[in-house]
């Protein structure tokens, strides 16, 4: 496995382990960076469009905007640094190796050579079962989303190795317009959270509605 | 006439509403809007000629485009005139009315387009495109509740599609690896034969299923369906029951259509086995809920069971399940409608305070009975005809088990429904109130639905009948 993959894997399972939500934001980061890192490597043709909007997608808003964003807003909400994306007990963390190594197998079931697809294989699966162990640990908004960018980054990844050309520029900007809409729609709501996520006394129950 | 303009003209609407209509223009362009792209829909059922594709393939108007297209439309038609005549005789209703109006145009054009597209990365797109638009919808000001249902919509939304995005690079890898040429164009992939019935190709299609069946609510992800539906407006849970939910179940025919032929015992099992349990989990909540609101996003779960199972069963099933299809279409849109005028009424959704309709709304007590007893799937609707044809499909299959537990499931969700519903319309009135009078505008989108939900029970217009046919002949595999 490559130097670059077993990096991705590190980001994806440090975090779970350091529990603190800055730590879970800087994972993201990680993640986006080093998927765009490996797309440049598989392609590395800076003439294509869908090159740039691929690598835009990972480095601009996987990368940055959305940790970024999510930053600024546990920043201005005062949230305490501690912030556990699984439960921090054996039984989790041995769950969450033994989804590595179920990934791991699983891949080596679906590409029977050896070799660069196979570990690509391995750690996109790898992605989508932690970020899965994490949406199912989480019952805090903003823990979901971290589990559901866990788990875009996981399929992005995933489509990486796979042949890219049964797109059109028009499917691949509008893969990206969804991931950058439903990110903002993300900030928007938790914006309306409180900062533990419970619900504060609902208002407005009486009011008239559609 | 391009098909394009079923797209265009809601997009329009809605930039004249975002930028021009004030709190007193909105409505009347979302009714405007709705009429114009209901007449355009209608003429292009009708200008039926050969399914070809065009603007660089992304475009394909087929048999299953134009069902779709000439009944989501006018159940859009419908909803619009509920809002514009609850807007006008409600003024605390005005304010925000103008965003509600934009999105629900852009939620539209998403809609039409994702019935004419011809690209599976397409109607994900736009699938995913309708769930962003109605996320802020469901979102009423000042109810946290119903913020939390928007967050747990677009999670389920989120990870539904991802699944399906997920499925979609598996069946790619699936092409790449048997060494067919990859391509997501529908028309490329249903001439393509046989296509590759490999580990990737299956996981692929059942990671698709899965994923779609989480935007039908279909178990073992349909926990989002009850809360959303009960914490949207009643507007806003009627297009999503009768408008979106209609939109994912074409992106599943696309799929059953293209992989049936060369997949068929994975397509039948899965879709049988998520069928059954959902109308387990369903009638299980049935039986437990005193939520009118919850009642009707459990039989939607219950009715999503029941699709599945029929075009799991394929064959002579396929005819029947269009016909149910089609009525549980206009099932939901009357139920949500009425709900939303009873609860607007009574201040509740709790289905033990409320009773005694038929005296005090009669127009609304006569729409929840004649809808539950469609929804319960009696003559003379379209649903029991299609019940009838998927119980006969089954037992013609040699699916004796699952027959059985269908029509128990059946019965029991008859009696549970029957038990809640009948004492809220012939009940004795708890508390005397003075009701507004009724109008016909307000009941007009009901009683054209309720129109239309007999005339597909009764007779089906022969060119119309032709149309659910072709769909039927498309969905019903080997």
């Amino acid at each position: 496995m490559s130097p670059l993959l077993m990096g991705l894997l590190g980001v994806m399972v440090v975090p779970l382990f350091v529990a603190t939500w800055r730590s879970s934001l800087i994972g993201l980061s990680c993640q986006g960076f080093l998927i765009a890192w490996a797309a440049y490597r598989l392609s590395p043709d800076l003439y294509s469009v869908d090159t740039w909007f691929t690598l835009g997608d990972l480095v601009l808003v996987r990368g940055l905007a959305a940790p970024l964003l999510l930053y600024r807003l546990l920043s201005s909400q005062k949230r305490a640094a501690r912030h556990d994306m699984i439960a921090p007990n054996l039984l989790s963390w041995t769950v969450a190796l033994g989804l590595v190594l179920a990934a791991f197998n699983l891949s080596a079931t679906l590409v029977p050579s050896d070799g660069d697809q196979r570990a690509l294989i391995s750690v996109a699966t790898a992605a989508v079962l932690l970020g899965f162990l994490v949406l199912a640990s989480q019952s805090t908004p903003f823990g979901q989303v971290v589990g559901a960018l866990r788990l875009e980054n996981g399929i992005a990844l995933f489509e990486l190795g796979g042949e890219r050309h049964h797109g059109t520029l028009l499917t691949h900007v509008g893969q990206v317009a969804i991931v950058a809409g439903t990110l903002a729609l993300y900030l928007w709501l938790l914006r309306g959270f409180s900062v533990d996520g419970s619900l504060p006394p609902s208002a407005g129950q009486d009011e008239p509605t559609l | 006439m391009s098909p394009l303009v079923l797209v265009l003209v809601p997009l329009l609407a809605a930039l004249i509403a975002a930028l021009l209509g004030g709190r007193e223009r909105a409505t009347p362009i979302l009714v405007g809007a709705a009429v114009v792209t209901t007449a355009l829909a209608l003429a292009e059922v009708l200008s039926a000629g050969a399914a070809q594709a065009s603007y660089a393939g992304l475009v394909r108007v087929d048999a299953t485009s134009r069902l779709f297209l000439a009944f989501i439309n006018p159940i859009f038609l419908g909803i619009s005139v509920y809002i514009w005549h609850r807007v006008r005789t409600t003024p605390a209703l005005r304010e925000g009315i103008n965003r509600l109006v934009w999105l629900a145009l852009v939620f539209l054009a998403s809609t039409n387009a994702l019935l004419i597209a011809n690209h599976l990365l397409a109607l994900w797109i736009l699938l995913e495109l309708t769930a962003l638009v109605a996320t802020p919808l469901i979102v009423r000001p000042g109810s946290e509740t119903a913020r939390r249902a928007a967050f747990r919509y677009l999670l389920f939304s989120t990870v539904g599609l991802g699944l399906v995005a997920l499925g979609f690079s598996c069946l790619s890898r699936g092409m790449a690896a048997t060494g067919v040429a990859p391509t997501f164009s529908v028309d490329g992939l249903l001439q393509l034969r046989p296509l590759p019935h490999d580990t990737w190709t299956k996981l692929g299609l059942s990671l698709a299923l899965l994923g779609i069946g989480t935007k039908l609510g279909l178990a073992p992800m349909y926990s989002w369906l009850p809360e959303t539906y009960d914490e949207a407006p009643p507007a806003v849970a009627a297009l999503l029951g009768a408008v979106q939910f209609n939109a994912a179940l074409v992106v599943l025919f696309r799929l059953v259509q293209i992989y049936r032929a060369d997949n068929a015992a994975l397509v039948a099992g899965q879709l049988l086995a998520m069928g059954l349990v959902s109308m387990v989990v369903s009638t299980v909540s049935i039986i437990a809920t005193r939520n009118i609101k919850r009642l009707i996003a459990y039989a939607s779960i219950n009715h999503a069971g029941v699709i599945a199972i029929g075009l799991g069963v394929g064959g002579s099933a396929s005819y029947g399940l269009l016909l149910y299809v089609l009525s549980n279409a206009f099932i939901k849109a009357i139920l949500f409608l009425t709900a939303g005028k009873i609860m607007a009424h009574y201040k509740t959704n709790d289905t033990r305070v409320i009773s005694g309709l038929i005296e005090d709304l009669p127009y609304s007590g006569v729409f929840l009975m004649v809808g539950t007893i469609a929804l319960l799937g009696f003559p003379p609707f379209g649903s029991f005809l299609g019940e009838l044809l998927i119980l006969s499909a089954l037992v013609g299959s040699g699916r004796m088990l699952t027959f059985a537990a269908f029509c128990t499931l059946i019965t029991m969700t008859f009696v549970a429904t029957g038990r809640t519903v009948f004492p809220m319309i012939w009940g004795p009135p708890k508390e005397k109130h003075d009701w507004p009078r009724q109008t016909l505008p307000a009941a007009l989108p009901k009683l054209t639905f309720l129109v239309a939900l007999v005339v597909l029970g009764v007779y089906i217009p022969p060119a119309f009948n032709a149309l659910i046919q072709q769909v039927a002949a498309s969905l019903e595999g080997p």
